[in-house]
């Protein structure tokens, strides 16, 4: 029972680069969130970190020959895993101790907000992986 | 599409009162970036930001906030703060592992906001 139901959790969304579409991730992040049973709480500190991920991508990364991205989300055993992938490479922005007033703070607030970020980038793409843990 | 309203007044005293509601993204920060830009170019360099009913607001927003008053701030044009009451928690956490208060002054009501920026003026 528990298999099967993180068996129908996974799923994979092609999403238009666009600012446009970021509420889109916003959706498919919290209904992903809510089927797994995370709390309110922590399921808007997900979907805050994904709507972060997602747009680092859709600012800095390069959509695939469609325009598109690739968002993923599937249950570990007791931990939601969000992954976007874009085609391009992007360099890490700074912490929030950067002097830059108006960047930097996306990654920090990411990494209080959920359990795990990873940024891995090969030749093709850059994928941001994040977790969190049900409680 | 995020769901995000502003509604702007400018008062007698020339204090300009905008009030976002909804969710301010990526998408939409320009339009916050753009509508406090209008004010200041106007002349209403004194600035209350209502953040009572905004349900989200990433990075992007909040580098707006922060880089606006701070430039306001160091340029002497003028005082831009920010009313979230308590109570509007998911707003509020966000502020407080941002760092936002670092940078612009968080008010919890209008009144409150208002003696700021009395004192300040």
């Amino acid at each position: 029972m528990t298999a099967q139901a993180e068996l129908s959790l996974a799923s994979e969304l092609r999403l238009r680069a666009t600012a446009y579409d970021l509420a889109g991730a916003r959706d498919y992040a919290a209904a992903a969130a809510a089927a797994f049973g995370l709390s309110p709480d922590d399921g808007y500190d997900f979907v805050y970190a994904v709507n972060e991920a997602v747009t680092n991508a859709i600012r800095h990364g390069s959509p695939d020959e469609h325009g598109q991205i690739v968002l993923s989300v599937g249950a570990v055993g007791e931990r939601l895993v969000f992954s976007v992938r874009d085609y391009g490479t992007f360099a890490m922005p700074a912490s929030a101790s950067a002097s830059d007033l108006e960047g930097g703070r996306g990654f920090a607030l990411m990494e209080q907000l959920v359990d795990d970020v990873q940024v891995q980038a090969d030749g093709d793409g850059t994928t941001v992986t994040l977790s969190k843990a049900r409680m | 599409m995020s769901s995000f309203y502003i509604t702007e007044d400018v008062q007698a005293d020339g204090l300009a009162v905008l009030a976002v509601s909804g969710e301010i993204d990526f998408e939409v920060s320009p339009r916050l970036r753009a509508s406090i830009d209008r004010h200041v170019k106007a002349g209403h360099g004194r600035l209350m930001l209502d953040l009572s009913e905004a349900s989200f607001i990433d990075s992007t927003a909040i580098g707006v906030i922060a880089g606006c008053a701070t430039s306001l701030r160091r340029s002497g044009e003028g005082l831009m703060v920010i009313v979230c009451p308590v109570e509007n928690r998911k707003i509020m956490r966000i502020f407080e592992i941002a760092g936002l208060e670092r940078a612009v002054d968080v008010h919890p009501s209008r009144e409150d906001a208002l003696a700021d920026l009395a004192a300040a003026a």
